[in-house]
Parts: structure tokens; C-alpha cells; sequence
């Protein structure tokens, strides 16, 4: 499972440093959406309707819409300035009783896992005495730079924490229209109402329950797809890398090769990157062209043996950059293959 | 760079080219177990200087600080505090104000805020939607050893090599290791990552059991994650020589293709050790530094990855 999440719960003088998990996930079914001439996954574009410009991440600010069309706008630093101090903690305030809070005002779970092996001795303590008491605590938490309440609770051998909604968060019950008040009713009728609970009455068997829709859905895409009702997205935006990279290859595999031969009708130019030596004649007329010049006082003589150099890149005025000698061998550069030198 | 160091145990506020840096506890062990206290910190960090700034003054800095050693919180800092002394060098983007590391004084000033990793933007801060490299960053999987890391790493270089495409490589100093393909900051974001996707679907694609560009963890199974994605206009990545919060104190180092070949592992390049091989071999990433333009090698794959 991803770690969504690092803080501690505090507790009196007790830290427990702990590791936090979304405890549900959205499974429903999520579509593209295609472009219905060509079937390629569309793809959203920010434009200015007034400039009538595309929109780069860089061009936008953030506005709060005070009355309509009337905007001030809110930096990042403005928001920074009144951010609550991100604490990474589960600061716990109070211990309630669960049936004490109405299911309205659970938002989201989340699971609660020690960070490391040796925090678990606090976060066992917590769990035990909070199954004991059969207390669950009440606890302010940030996450996100979102402040939040939370409840905290112990489910199977899992600390969990449910975040809550803060009671203006509520709308009160007073603002739905058309409730009836309460009022006398048939005693035949409730009798036969009540009835009709009890026989319907079971333990909750929460796998009992699946979504319907969604299987009907998943089943309706399957038949799609083997019946090879399908559409693909032409060729082009998937381009066929394989193929690409051949091509790129082969192009140059050519201008190596364009650059062979023109190597090969220059003779003796040297300009390439051969063996520079293949026509030295041991005077110095002859040194190859791209051999550095400004070695005044060197004497050049026909080399007798080939060297195995290790360096980091020629430079642009044909020097070998970090040179270190491996070893030598009196093969011909075109023998050796380096394989003598290489532990 | 004139710098005068005077380590005074009792008044801890140490001057350096002219500024007067505060040293909190210098006592303090931000590296308990590689036995680095913050003052030993701030000495390999001032030797460390002249090979990390070149590469890191005119980029937006992101540092991660750890004030009570890397076994401590840690936080994201890229906004400039308003404490921080006028005299560091800064820009402006996207409405954060980033410190340019450019200085020896800025960098003692990061150390003593116990900045312990530097991360750095793709780009530069005059050219803001222009990568100065394309990066793979190669990230092992859980599972996946560091040899798994090196397989991958010359087998993307086997490649680059048959494009005649230069490419650097340095380890990250945790578990990867990224590879740079310097372009002279001649293309645009957009275009720098449709190569980068080019070249991360072509290896996901040649080897399907080894290489990933997967972006959920859960999907990627024990196959090496290569991240073409990072490389983004705002993102950063740890740069160069940047230490690292993990218990050996490793540095992200540049190593050779050949060092590589023989075999290397992260722990083989410490805070502890870094000058030591930085005075045998230099700087290996300079080279990033002078590029003014991409090589026509490159240039073709540009060319024909933007026309698919």
C-alpha cells in the first residue's frame, strides 16, 4: 500500500511516529474521452477568451470571485501567510465514546501503521487502552495543508482514522423543506411497519452488498471488447518506437559509411579517426595533419608499438581530454583489440 | 575566489569572502553513522566548492533541509526565507523566489541551515523552458539491486552509442543513477520530452522484463523504472555532487562509462572520500558546462522523433 502520509499521533508526553493509508479507493469505472472522427484521446487546452492566447502554467494567477466578475488575486506567498503550520501531528484533544458522533460527520478513512518497528511498543499502548476504555479519541490533524478533525479508532487490530467534518461543514437539518412533524399515527399501521423490520432484520454483511451498476457496466465493456467492438487510436500518436530507432540507426550507419568513403578518396588527408600513422614515414613533413602542432621541440618517429588509451572525449582541437595509458602491444592498431589490457 | 575560513569554537560565526555566516551547532552529527558533524560538513563542503558551483549558479535551487540530521524531519525548501541574508542571489519564478548557489558563502550559509541535499532545475534561470540536458533517471524498483541499475545503464548507453550520441552518467547517491544527454538548452520542454518519451517507450518496449516507464509503483513490478517525466520545466533533480541524507553520507558522483562497466555501487562515493577522487579525476561532468549546442547526432533524432 502507498504511504499517503508520515506524522505522529501525540498523545499526553507519548509520541508515535506513524505511517498513513487511504483506507478505500474509488473503483469506479472512469472514461476517455475519444475525438469521434479519429478515436484519439483528446487532450484539454487552457485559452484566454479574451486575448484569445494559449495558456501556459506560468500565465496564471489565482483569483477569488469576491462578487461576480470582481476578482482579487491571491499569490502563493498570500496563502503561505496563513497556511496552518503544517505539524505533522495527530494532535489527540478528547476521548468520546463512538456512538457519540453521527455518521454525517465522517468524511474519509484512513489506516494508521507505526513508522518503524520500534515505534510500535507506543502505538500498541494506544490500541490497548483505547479497546479497554472502549474510548475513541477526538484529534486535530493537517494534512495537506488542510486542517481537519478527526476521529481516531481501533478496527480488527488497526488504529484508523476517520476524519470528520467540522460542524459548520454540516448544513443543519432545520433548512430541508417539506418534513413533516411528528404526529399520531395508526397503531395497525405501525404495527405492521414494525413487523416488517423485524423480518428483515440481519447482521450487517457488508460483502453482500455489490455495486450493481458498475458490474453491469464492466460486463457491458467485456462483451464490447470480445466482440472486438473496439476502436483504436490510429497508428500515429502511438508511433512505432521500434521501428523509429531502426530507422534512426540505418541513417546513420549511412553518413558513417558516406564518411568512409570520402575518408577513402581523400587518402592520406587524415582528417578521420583512423590510424593516423598507416603512411608515416618517420619525417616530420609527414605527421598527420591533425596532430598538435604547437609541440615545438618533439621528435617524431614511426611508432613501433600500439598504446591502449583510456580518455574522457576529443577535444575540439584534437587533443584527448583526462588521457591514461592502459598498456602497450606490438599488435597493429588494427589488430589490437584492447581485450590485452582489460582486467 | 578569495576565501578566508576562521574557525573560532566560541563565537561560531564564521567570515567567508567578506560575509559573516552564523554556524549553529557545529557540533551537532547530521551524519551520525559517517561520524559528520555540521562543521565537519561545512569544511568538505567549502573543499567541495569549486566542482559544485559552476554547476550550480545560474540554475533554481531546491534544497531539502534536515535540521536535526538526516534520522530527522525533513522539508522541501525552495522559497527563499526572509531571514536569508540579502547578499545570496536570487530568482524569481512562478512567484517563488529561488536562491542561486553561487557563492561559497551561500553554500556555507545552505550548510548551516542544514540543507543536506541540493536539487537543481533542468534548465537555467535566463532560458526557463529550455533543458540544458535530457535526463533519464533510472530508479530501481523494490527488489532490484544496483546491479540491476548498471545492466540498464549499458544497455541505454549500448544505444545511445549506436546513434553516436554522447551521453554522462552520474549515480544519484541513493539507489539510481541518471544519465545526461547535453543539448546546449536548443530545444524547448515540450520537444525535450518527446525525445525522452521516444527513448522511454523505445527501451519499455525492447525490453519489456527488464525496463519500465510505468508510473504507477504498484504496475511496475521488479523491472527498472526509467523516468523520462522528471525532466520538466519546474521540477528538479539532485545535482551534481549533491550529498545525499542516507547513513553512508553518499554523493551523487560522476563516474565513467568504464567505471560503470567494471562495476560500481553508490556507498563507493562519500562526503568522506569525494575530494580525494575529484583531485584524481577531476571534474567528469565539466564537459556539461561548455556545450553550446546539440550534436547533429542528436539533432536527427530531434528531427525525426518530432516529425512521427
Amino acid at each position: 500500500m502507498h504511504t499517503m502520509w508520515k506524522g505522529s499521533i501525540s498523545f499526553g508526553l507519548v509520541n508515535i511516529p506513524i505511517k498513513m493509508f487511504a483506507a478505500t479507493e474509488d473503483r469506479d469505472v472512469h472514461f476517455r474521452f475519444l475525438h469521434k472522427k479519429c478515436k484519439s484521446p483528446i487532450k484539454n487546452e487552457r485559452v484566454c477568451p479574451s486575448c484569445n492566447e494559449k495558456i501556459t502554467p506560468e500565465d496564471i494567477v489565482r483569483g477569488y470571485e469576491y462578487e461576480p466578475g470582481q476578482f482579487v488575486i491571491i499569490k502563493d506567498e498570500d496563502i503561505e501567510a496563513v497556511k496552518p503550520r503544517s505539524a505533522k501531528t495527530i494532535e489527540i484533544l478528547d476521548f468520546v465514546r463512538l456512538s457519540e458522533i453521527d455518521p454525517i460527520y465522517f468524511e474519509k478513512s484512513y489506516y494508521l501503521s507505526p513508522q518503524e518497528t520500534g515505534d510500535s511498543k507506543a502505538y500498541n499502548l494506544l490500541r490497548a487502552a483505547m479497546k479497554d476504555t472502549g474510548r475513541i479519541a477526538i484529534a486535530r490533524i493537517t494534512i495537506r495543508d488542510k486542517q481537519s478533525l478527526a476521529a481516531l479508532r481501533v478496527l480488527d487490530n488497526v488504529l484508523v482514522l476517520e476524519t470528520i467534518f467540522f460542524p459548520d461543514e454540516v448544513r443543519p437539518v432545520s433548512q430541508i423543506p417539506g418534513i413533516p412533524e411528528d404526529s399520531a399515527t395508526d397503531q395497525r399501521e405501525l404495527e405492521m411497519a414494525k413487523q416488517l423490520i423485524e423480518n428483515l432484520t440481519s447482521e450487517f454483511q457488508p460483502e453482500k452488498y455489490v455495486d450493481t451498476y458498475r458490474e453491469a457496466l464492466l460486463e457491458m465493456i467485456h462483451r464490447k471488447v470480445e466482440g472486438e467492438e473496439i476502436v483504436s487510436a490510429p497508428e500515429a500518436p502511438q508511433r512505432n518506437v521500434i521501428d523509429l530507432m531502426a530507422a534512426l540507426q540505418a541513417s546513420l550507419d549511412k553518413a558513417q559509411e558516406l564518411r568512409r568513403e570520402a575518408k577513402a578518396s581523400a587518402s592520406g588527408k587524415g582528417k578521420a579517426r583512423g590510424n593516423p600513422f598507416d603512411n608515416f614515414s618517420g619525417n616530420a613533413e609527414d605527421i598527420p595533419s591533425r596532430m598538435p602542432k604547437e609541440l615545438k621541440d618533439a621528435v617524431w618517429l614511426k611508432p613501433v608499438l600500439t598504446a591502449w588509451v583510456n580518455f574522457l572525449e576529443w577535444t575540439s582541437d584534437g587533443n584527448l581530454r583526462h588521457p591514461k595509458i592502459l598498456g602497450f602491444t606490438d599488435l597493429s592498431p588494427h589488430e589490437a583489440t584492447g581485450a590485452e589490457f582489460i582486467e | 575566489m578569495n576565501k578566508v575560513v576562521k574557525l573560532m569554537s566560541k563565537t561560531e560565526v564564521i567570515n567567508i569572502e567578506g560575509k559573516k555566516i552564523k554556524l549553529s551547532n557545529p557540533e551537532k552529527l547530521l551524519w551520525p553513522e559517517a561520524g559528520i558533524r555540521k562543521i565537519d560538513y561545512l569544511a568538505r563542503m567549502i573543499e567541495l566548492a569549486p566542482y559544485i558551483i559552476p554547476h550550480a549558479k545560474n540554475r533554481l535551487l531546491t534544497t531539502i533541509r534536515y535540521p536535526d540530521g538526516i534520522h530527522g524531519e525533513s522539508f522541501f525548501s525552495k522559497n527563499l526565507p526572509e531571514y536569508a541574508p540579502k547578499w545570496i542571489s536570487r530568482d524569481v519564478w512562478n512567484d517563488t523566489e529561488y536562491a542561486l548557489l553561487d557563492s561559497v558563502s551561500t553554500l556555507a550559509w545552505f550548510v548551516n541551515m542544514a540543507a543536506l541535499e541540493f536539487h537543481t532545475s533542468f534548465n537555467t534561470s535566463d532560458r526557463d523552458e529550455y533543458p540544458t540536458c535530457l535526463v533519464f533517471d533510472l530508479d530501481p524498483s523494490e527488489g532490484q539491486t544496483f546491479d540491476d541499475v548498471i545492466e540498464v545503464s549499458l544497455l541505454v548507453k549500448e544505444i545511445l552509442d549506436s546513434l553516436a550520441i554522447t551521453s554522462y552518467i552520474k549515480t544519484s547517491g541513493a539507489s539510481g543513477m541518471q544519465i545526461y544527454i547535453p543539448t546546449g538548452g536548443k530545444y524547448h520542454y515540450n520537444d525535450a520530452r518527446k525525445v525522452n518519451e521516444f527513448f522511454g517507450s523505445y527501451f519499455a518496449r525492447k525490453y519489456p522484463n527488464k525496463i519500465t516507464i510505468e508510473r504507477m509503483v504498484n504496475k511496475r513490478g521488479t523491472r527498472l523504472y526509467f523516468d523520462y517525466l522528471q525532466m520538466w520545466q519546474g521540477k528538479t533533480i539532485t545535482m551534481v555532487y549533491s550529498p545525499r541524507a542516507k547513513e553512508k553520507a553518499t554523493v551523487s558522483m560522476p563516474v565513467t562509462w568504464n567505471e560503470v562497466k567494471r562495476g560500481i555501487k553508490p556507498e563507493d562515493f562519500t562526503l568522506n572520500n569525494a575530494m580525494d577522487r575529484l583531485k584524481k579525476v577531476g571534474d567528469l561532468f565539466e564537459p556539461l558546462l561548455s556545450v553550446k549546442t546539440a550534436e547533429k547526432s542528436l539533432d536527427d533524432v530531434f528531427r525525426k522523433v518530432l516529425a512521427e
